[in-house]
């Protein structure tokens, strides 16, 4: 222990949490509040980048028409992932022995040039493509100027990415990132447009068996342990401690009206629910 | 399987799988590592336990610092504080979430390091942070020293802790994410304890001092108080660069001194 005497005491600034090292479950406890939904009216949309845009205009198409059509009814946050060149770049970084950081940053880089695809494609309706600090800070000033503004999935944690626990790709990608922004806003919907019908019992384009899971706890999901899940699993796990995303939505961006669907609450695809 | 053999089936396995397909994951283990710094030492100032102390515990720690980058590559970072706490609890008490929380309490770090690099401004070292790391490798090059803000960039993305809304990672975690994710040859904690107690000590006169300890033994023993932050202790599990940190007293002149120099002088926290 530190001597009386030794340097003399912090200056302090009076508050509940002062002379603490936030680290005593106890004494945080007093500033813990029911958390308010910052904009309760949020739609936040994930489009894959390898389910959907790498498959260019026959799949990109109808989908940004569908959310053209979506924006005199819902104000949406769109947000965009890799793909295959996100894959690229990771094998090249991987192979020159560069760490999860790096790779985070440069696997982002791509889901971005996605949402500028995306963001051009929808500009003649005001849309723009927004990066992460812009997201952060003044999302409320574009969403009143405009329905809709397009974004990167990834989260910026770029050389701050988690050290993952088996091997280098960075844990943290657009699933992860969709969802800690949507719970972070207090979004009304947090739908992931992707390629298949939603989470299935095992992988439907290897096993004419796998069945359609319409509905399903995050933390059932999890222990089912399947190998070929549409969401990141970290998703589920992130759902155990959310704030206010209590369900996600999977559905299959390549079928015509699911997105529509989806925003209107209608129950396509696979609801997956938090505990 | 020979090197060219595995290269080949993992990015065949990059191509046409799942990112979290287990054969993948597995495969991006054995790629080889390329430590970008490595004959860089980060050390940690943390807030409330040194610069909120204001000139009588900062001074000496700059003066053994100014000394320091004679021998050695440093990249300091830089703690929050009393204002952090302040600000996250009335955030919290506001009901804001804990997004909010990180980028309020992130211009604190920002301001001690502002305020570190006035102070080491003389000494040709500068304060980096945003796009300004990428020229990193010349500043520390130039003067052998760099100050950053110590909060991880997280901002509306920080995970929700299990309980409340204060943020899981903060500067702890930034730093030691900085030294992992360069490879750098040590992460120093520069703080106002020994290091790591069984409780804390300015509350508890029966806590014991912790000289060393994994970090599973750590988070096995569920202390109800910590030094360091726990959840930063989770990542050092599946570090590759720095597999061990030690926590130092910087109130006590030549520690950081000795603790360069690879001594054993506070309370070491390995991963293995």
């Amino acid at each position: 222990m530190t001597e009386p005497g030794i340097s003399p005491a912090a200056k302090d600034v009076p508050s509940a949490l002062m002379r603490q090292t936030l680290m005593d479950r106890e004494l945080v406890k007093p500033v813990d509040r029911p958390v308010i939904r910052l904009l309760p009216w949020l739609n936040v949309v994930a489009i894959g980048g390898r389910s959907v845009i790498d498959r260019g205009r026959d799949a990109v198409g109808p989908v940004v028409d569908e959310l053209r059509a979506a924006l005199d009814e819902h104000r949406m946050l769109i947000l965009t992932g890799p793909g295959i060149r996100a894959r690229h770049v990771l094998g090249v970084g991987l192979d020159l022995g560069l760490p999860t950081g790096v790779l985070a940053a440069l696997a982002a880089t791509e889901a971005e040039q996605n949402g500028h695809l995306v963001a051009a494609l929808l500009a003649a309706d005001g849309i723009s493509y927004l990066p992460h600090a812009t997201v952060a800070h003044q999302l409320a000033v574009h969403l009143a100027a405009s329905r809709a503004v397009v974004s990167n999935g990834f989260p910026p944690y770029e050389i701050y990415e988690f050290p993952p626990e088996v091997g280098k790709i960075p844990p943290h990608r657009t699933d992860a990132g969709t969802f800690l922004l949507a719970d972070a806003y207090g979004a009304a919907r947090t739908i992931y447009v992707k390629d298949v019908d939603g989470v299935f019992t095992g992988d439907p384009a290897a096993d004419s068996r796998a069945e359609l899971i319409g509905r399903v706890g995050a933390r059932d999901l999890l222990a089912r342990d399947l190998d070929s899940l549409p969401v990141d699993p970290i998703v589920l796990e992130l759902m155990s401690r959310a704030k206010h995303v209590t369900q996600i939505q999977v559905v299959n961006g390549l079928v015509p009206g699911n997105i529509t669907r989806a925003l209107h609450g209608e129950h396509v695809g696979t609801i997956i629910d938090g505990p | 399987m020979t090197a060219a053999a595995s290269r080949a089936s993992l990015e065949s396995l990059l191509m046409s799988r799942s990112l979290n397909y287990r054969e993948l994951m597995a495969a991006t283990h054995e790629t080889p590592d390329y430590p970008i710094l490595p004959d860089v030492s980060v050390l940690k100032i943390g807030g409330q336990s040194l610069m909120d102390r204001g000139r009588s515990a900062v001074m000496p720690v700059v003066d053994e610092l100014v000394e320091a980058k004679c021998h050695h590559k440093l990249l300091i970072g830089t703690g929050g504080g009393t204002r952090a706490r302040h600000v996250y609890a009335v955030a919290a008490e506001l009901g804001l979430p804990t997004g909010v929380l990180t980028d309020v309490g992130s211009a604190v770090a920002g301001q001690n390091a502002q305020m570190l690099g006035y102070l080491m401004a003389r000494h040709g070292v500068p304060v980096v942070g945003g796009a300004a790391l990428a020229a990193l490798p010349l500043s520390l090059a130039e003067s052998s020293a760099a100050i950053f803000s110590g909060m991880p960039p997280y901002d509306m993305w920080q995970p929700a802790p299990a309980e409340g809304v204060i943020p899981p990672y903060r500067t702890d975690a930034g730093c030691y994410l900085v030294a992992e994710a360069y490879g750098c040859r040590t992460m120093i904690f520069v703080k106002d304890e020994d290091g790591l107690y069984t409780a804390n000590p300015k509350t508890d006169p029966g806590a014991e001092f912790i000289p060393q300890i994994t970090v599973d033994e750590l988070l096995a023993r569920d202390l109800p108080d910590l030094i360091v932050e726990r959840p930063m202790l989770a990542l050092m599990r599946h570090a590759r660069h720095v597999r061990s940190i030690q926590v130092i007293n910087g109130l006590r002149p030549g520690l950081i001194t000795r603790a360069l120099a690879g001594e054993h002088v506070g309370t070491i926290i390995s991963a293995d």
